[in-house]
C-alpha cells in the first residue's frame, strides 16, 4: 500500500555516524530512535493538522476516516546503509488525506498539511531534531 | 516565475488552471493542467540579502485519456527542462475529482536571481 515515506540516507548524517561509531556506540539503535522520534512528530502534527482541514462530514472524506488513514507508530526500514520510515497517508485505507496535500482541481492544497510535506523549513527541522538524537547518542557513549 | 511557467503549460494548447480554481459544479476539461506555488524561498545570500530565489512549484496534468496524461507529462518535463526548469519529482498519482479522469503530478523548482 502507497504511504508518503519520509527516508532518511545514513550519508546525510555520515559526520555524526561516523562519531558514534568512534565511541562504539550502537548505530543501528541511534538511528532507529531518531527515525521514529522523527516519525511521532510528523504523525502528531498531520492529526493536529487534520483537526483543522475543512473535511466534510458526509461523503468520501470524513475527518474521522481521514484521520483513521494516518499512518502511526510507523516502523524504520533498512535497505543496506539507508533507513527510511513511512509517514503520512496510508493509501490502501479508505478515506486517505492524500489529496489534501495535492489538492484537486475543486480543492486548494490544505495549508496545515503543505507546511509539513511540502515545505523545507518543516523537513530541516526534522533534520535539526534529528540531528539532536544522534547527537545524544554520541554524548551517551562518551564521545 | 508564475508567468513563465503558465506560459510554457500553455503552449500545449490545454487549459492551465491554479490547483483548486475550479468551481465544485465546474465540469473538467476533458484534458487540462493546474499548477501550485509551494513556496517562493530565499536560496542563497550575501551580506546578509537574498541573492537567489527558489522558487517551488507542483504541476499537474489531468485527462480523461490515460495514454495523454503520460504523454504529456514527458512532454512537459522536457520543455521545463529546456526552459532551466528542474525536475525535483518527475511524477506521481494524484487524486482527481472526477472519476472520468486520472491525475499526475510533478515538482518542479526554478532557481534565479533576486531582482
Amino acid at each position: 500500500m502507497g504511504k508518503n515515506t519520509l527516508k532518511l540516507e545514513t550519508s546525510g548524517f555520515s559526520d555524526l555516524i561516523e562519531k558514534i561509531k568512534a565511541v562504539n556506540g550502537n548505530v543501528k539503535k541511534a538511528v532507529d530512535d531518531a527515525l521514529t522520534q522523527a516519525g511521532e512528530t510528523i504523525t502528531v502534527d498531520t492529526l493536529e493538522a487534520l483537526d483543522n482541514a475543512y473535511l466534510p462530514a458526509k461523503g468520501k472524506y470524513s475527518k474521522e476516516a481521514t484521520k483513521e488513514s494516518v499512518v502511526q507508530n510507523p516502523a524504520v526500514v533498512w535497505h543496506g546503509d539507508t533507513a527510511e520510515i513511512a509517514v503520512g497517508f496510508d493509501y490502501g485505507k479508505k478515506g486517505a488525506g492524500g489529496l489534501l496535500i495535492t489538492g484537486t482541481p475543486k480543492m486548494k492544497p490544505d495549508k496545515e498539511l503543505q507546511e509539513i510535506y511540502k515545505k523545507k523549513r518543516y523537513i530541516n527541522e526534522i533534520h535539526k531534531d534529528i540531528e539532536n538524537v544522534l547527537n545524544d547518542y554520541v554524548q551517551e557513549a562518551g564521545g | 516565475m508564475e508567468d513563465n511557467l503558465i506560459s510554457i503549460l500553455e503552449s500545449f494548447g490545454f487549459p492551465v488552471f491554479r490547483q483548486g480554481s475550479l468551481n465544485p459544479s465546474d465540469r473538467y476539461p476533458d484534458t487540462f493542467f493546474t499548477f501550485w506555488n509551494n513556496s517562493e524561498n530565499g536560496h542563497s545570500f550575501y551580506d546578509n540579502d537574498v541573492v537567489l530565489i527558489d522558487w517551488d512549484f507542483d504541476v499537474n496534468i489531468y485527462s480523461n485519456n490515460p495514454d495523454l496524461v503520460y504523454t504529456l507529462q514527458k512532454q512537459t518535463r522536457k520543455k521545463l527542462k529546456n526552459s532551466n526548469w528542474i525536475i525535483l519529482q518527475y511524477g506521481s498519482d494524484i487524486p482527481s475529482d472526477e472519476i472520468t479522469h486520472i491525475g499526475r503530478g510533478m515538482r518542479v523548482a526554478y532557481i534565479n536571481k533576486e531582482v
